[in-house]
């Protein structure tokens, strides 16, 4: 990235930080969200299944997908109601730089919820885990979002033009995003297990590296058209 | 040198439809620099469709069209340098501060000194005072002088206008008037206005669309607003 860029990346960055610092929308809508299906997972499954260890990835995953999808719906949400998206897409600001500092925003979005979330929800259906277990969960977080991030920027630009982006993002979203779900519950799961499988859980984090390099050339080859009208 | 070479806007046969309704019908347009053009028309007649094809937010669906010696849509990036749009909104964060939204667009456009480039535009357009506030605290009339001082930050060679005078109060009025009489011969303006008095002032050339289509181009020397008027209605019935 030239000096240029750089510099407009790093205002962009800089720019939804600030506005999601001033007006905290979208990460305390991802939070609350979540925090309400753990509580709905905790009583409807949890409360049957008993032990609801073995399948607490796919809880988190879940959960952390769905919230996820609140973020990915605030994007662009600023530009578009203070009409502001024009004097973006007008600027000499390569797509590829715009939909950088967008997935970066989603990504610091999803584990500033992640660091509150997933904690909770390992505590609720794993009733707690060593320290290091949790580090190895921040790793599959940092892949996973980066899959998130990448394909709900790209999604989330797709949608802004479109009458209907209520609608369409979930819609497009999470059917996208189930490789990513399954791939990072079976990692999350894979060191909660009472004998952590270190082999499959790196696999699962070599899958999802996989898909997040998929997904970026995916975004790379498509951004530009998406946002040039 | 052929006029088209060194000119800013070279639009030529442009086309743009929405749903199969040409918005924008084969329309020519040539604006040197210096030159200051107005597009008017009735509503519907393709003004905002043509001036955001010029702003590059919009690809035509046929035509050539050159911006500042880059085609559109190959070069676009190249082309927005050049660009300053103004619309009907001031285009700024409600929730930055005046500073953070121009810092924002300073950024983006590379420019040099942005200290200095802001608190100079802040102060010409008379938001000094109001620096650190949020956007959301102003009046309309404040975040469309913002929008001014926006439009100026990377002194733009071409400066497109969309009804810029909505929600402007006095002051406005005389800070973007004054803006205009300050361009010199580098610089090009094309204006979309409903208001046919400020078009004959502004501009040395009149367009006026209807359908889509170039109905007339009037030049404005020596042309009374009752006679434009009269014209007027006369090509867009």
């Amino acid at each position: 990235m030239s000096s240029r860029g750089r510099r407009q990346y790093l205002a962009l960055l800089r720019k939804d930080l600030r506005l999601e610092f001033r007006t905290r929308e979208t990460v305390v809508a991802m939070g609350l969200f979540s925090l309400v299906i753990i509580i709905l997972f905790e009583f409807t499954i949890a409360e049957r299944v008993g032990n609801t260890a073995p399948i607490a990835g796919g809880i988190i995953w879940a959960t952390l997908a769905l919230g996820a999808v609140l973020g990915v719906g605030r994007t662009w949400v600023p530009e578009r109601e203070q009409r502001v998206l024009d004097a973006i897409l007008i600027a000499p600001v390569s797509r590829l730089i715009l939909m950088s500092a967008r997935t970066t925003a989603l990504v610091i979005y999803l584990l500033g919820v992640q660091v509150v979330v997933v904690p909770l929800a390992v505590i609720f259906f794993v009733n707690g885990t060593s320290p290091v277990n949790l580090l190895l969960i921040a790793g599959v977080c940092v892949l996973a979002d980066l899959c998130i991030g990448i394909m709900g920027a790209l999604l989330a630009s797709m949608s802004v033009f479109s009458r209907t982006r209520e609608l369409v993002l979930p819609v497009l979203l999470l059917p996208s995003l189930i490789p990513v779900i399954i791939t990072a519950g079976g990692a999350t799961d894979a060191v909660l297990s009472p004998s952590r499988q270190m082999a499959e859980y790196r696999g699962y984090c070599l899958f999802l590296a996989v898909y997040a390099v998929i997904f970026a050339l995916v975004a790379y080859a498509t951004f530009d058209y998406i946002l040039d009208d | 040198m052929t006029p088209e070479e060194d000119a800013l806007v070279d639009a030529r046969g442009v086309v743009r439809s929405f749903g199969g309704r040409r918005a924008v019908d084969g329309v020519d347009l040539c604006v040197r620099p210096g030159e200051r053009v107005a597009v008017v028309g009735p509503n519907g007649a393709g003004k905002t469709t043509l001036l955001r094809i010029l702003a590059t937010l919009l690809r035509p669906d046929a035509g050539t069209l050159v911006i500042a010696g880059a085609a559109i849509p190959k070069q676009s990036q190249s082309a927005r340098e050049h660009i300053g749009y103004l619309g009907h909104d001031p285009m700024v964060y409600l929730d930055l501060t005046a500073q953070q939204n121009l810092e924002l667009f300073c950024d983006l456009y590379g420019v040099a000194d942005p200290r200095e480039r802001i608190a100079a535009a802040l102060g010409h357009v008379g938001l000094l005072a109001r620096t650190h506030d949020p956007v959301r605290t102003f009046s309309r009339g404040m975040a469309q002088r913002l929008g001014i001082a926006r439009l100026t930050l990377h002194a733009p060679r071409l400066l497109l206008l969309d009804e810029p005078y909505t929600g402007l109060d006095t002051q406005g009025t005389r800070i973007l008037d004054e803006l205009l009489a300050g361009l010199g011969d580098r610089e090009a303006v094309v204006v979309v206005t409903h208001e046919l008095d400020r078009a004959l002032e502004l501009a040395g050339e009149v367009v006026v669309m209807r359908a889509g289509r170039v109905a007339a181009r009037v030049g404005t020397a020596g042309v009374g607003l009752d006679r434009f008027r009269a014209d007027y209605l006369e090509l867009t019935a």
